[in-house]
């Protein structure tokens, strides 16, 4: 059985996509494309539901107990350096120097606790900048990758395109590139009140994110694009087995432009903008489905 | 940078992440009172490094200070036990000789493993090889991604990837088996 869906092909490869998947590495292609082998074959969905059921399990043993007595102990570390006398390079632990400051100690960890309360979520949100920036995707799966099969189709739209707009060609080349689960790890939600706030954190606009999925276009989540040296917001909807990306170009001094087909090479794309954002929707459907998302879509932002 | 600020980014950058740090501490030593410990000169080294800290995922990067404090604590007091540790390649040579890494019609049901009690879980967990250990505890634990592991480990993506598989394989089996 051989697939095309750019996945490895061999065993041991679909097993690691499986546990990449359940650990949320995949973009939203790439995550489908595995939850689409998953359900053509049970064995596969049976180690899917092995290793869920593992993390669930490991992710339900009790925390290690943080005592105030320890955080005291750390946090006291921490004041070390702004006594005069306490050299910040003490190289072995002094079992005896935090109880010497039992003021600081008090101070310290009360400052910390609510410190704490108010950080979890910038602290959490982290790991996703960082794993954003330059996670190599790429790395990873030509290391376990037999092949990936080019989108030639998708190649050609940019190579003959007759839209001279670099917008609207990186806006394709954007969406090929998470075809070929090569786009770097974004969101993957269908909760608007999830990724819009994940889009607002990482560059500060977030579009309109209205999920669809009554109309048969459900929200899966979205990522950010890097276009003209610009991070742009692009949400993912999923109809049926095709993508959409739509790319939302916050404008200023908005007018208003009706939808403008720009599809071209087997790509269908559309363009248009509510004075807010400049919308560029792009996928492999045929034109008019594409038409009747932006339509869904535009009746959905209002 | 003032000692006033470095003092306040010590409490931003090591504080949210003390249960991560003995958390990490813990499955590396064994047991919850050596982790205070390790704990405890991680932070002290934290502390004298905190002006070398230049962003990103704070509590990857504490962690691996842990990682390697518990190593260099486990070499001074027990090395024995870090003689038993081995190579690491062989480790991933024997895990694929036992067949952990294949895909087993016959391995436990879902329902089996969601139902393993704490204290089997937890054995399971002690029992791995310290590779497959590290791997799991910093993913599914500590909740880093595959690249921050690939980066503390300084091993490739492709090898973080098939320990963890493993030491899933490994636990999966187990509890099987226990149950």
């Amino acid at each position: 059985m051989t697939h095309d869906d750019g996945l490895p092909n061999d065993p041991e490869g679909i097993r690691l996509m499986i546990h990449a998947l359940v650990d949320g590495e995949l973009d939203a292609a790439a995550a489908l494309a595995v939850e689409r082998r998953i359900a053509a074959d049970p064995k596969l969905a049976a180690e899917h539901a092995r290793i869920v059921a593992l993390q669930g399990a490991v992710s339900r043993l009790p925390p290690p107990d943080v005592s105030d007595a320890f955080r005291a102990r750390i946090a006291a570390i921490g004041m070390a350096g702004i006594e005069p006398q306490a050299p910040a390079e003490a190289a072995e632990p002094q079992r005896g120097a935090p109880s010497a400051l039992p003021g600081l100690i008090s101070v310290a960890g009360g400052g910390q606790r609510r410190d704490a309360g108010t950080r979890p979520s910038q602290t959490r949100a982290q790991p996703r900048a960082r794993r954003f920036g330059s996670f190599d995707w790429r790395a990873m799966a030509a290391s376990i990758m037999i092949s990936a099969v080019l989108a030639s189709g998708a190649t050609q739209w940019v190579m003959q395109s007759g839209v001279d707009d670099g917008f609207a060609a990186a806006v394709a080349s954007g969406h090929r590139r998470s075809l070929l689960a090569a786009s770097p790890i974004d969101i993957v939600s269908s909760d608007r009140h999830t990724v819009k706030p994940w889009l607002d954190a990482r560059i500060g606009v977030s579009p309109p994110a209205p999920d669809l999925v009554q109309d048969g276009y459900a929200l899966i989540g979205g990522r950010v694009e890097v276009i003209s040296g610009r991070p742009v917001p692009a949400l993912v909807y999923r109809h049926r087995e095709h993508l959409i990306t739509l790319v939302a170009e916050p404008q200023q001094g908005g007018k208003t432009t009706q939808p403008d087909d720009l599809s071209s090479g087997g790509f269908s794309m559309v363009h248009w903008s509510d004075g807010a954002f400049s919308y560029w929707a792009i996928s492999d459907m045929e034109r008019p489905e594409l038409d009747d998302f932006v339509a869904r879509f535009r009746k959905a932002a209002v | 940078m003032s000692e006033r600020a470095l003092a306040q980014r010590f409490n931003e950058v090591v504080l949210p992440h003390l249960g991560d740090a003995l958390a990490l501490a813990r499955w590396l030593t064994g047991n919850a009172a050596d982790a205070e410990d390790v704990v405890q000169d991680a932070c002290i080294k934290a502390h004298a490094g905190i002006s070398g800290y230049a962003g990103g995922n704070a509590r990857a990067w504490l962690l691996t200070i842990v990682r390697n404090t518990s190593y260099t604590w486990m070499a001074r007091n027990r090395p024995r036990a870090m003689m038993a540790v081995g190579d690491l390649g062989d480790l991933d040579d024997m895990a694929a000789a036992h067949g952990t890494s294949l895909p087993d019609e016959d391995g436990p049901e879902a329902s089996l493993i969601a139902k393993a009690d704490t204290a089997a879980l937890e054995a399971a967990i002690a029992a791995l090889p310290q590779p497959f250990r590290e791997t799991l505890v910093l993913r599914d634990i500590n909740g880093l991604s595959y690249r921050e592991i690939s980066a503390m480990l300084t091993v490739p993506i492709g090898t973080v990837m098939s320990r963890l598989a493993r030491a899933r394989g490994l636990l999966a089996a187990e509890l099987g088996r226990a149950s």
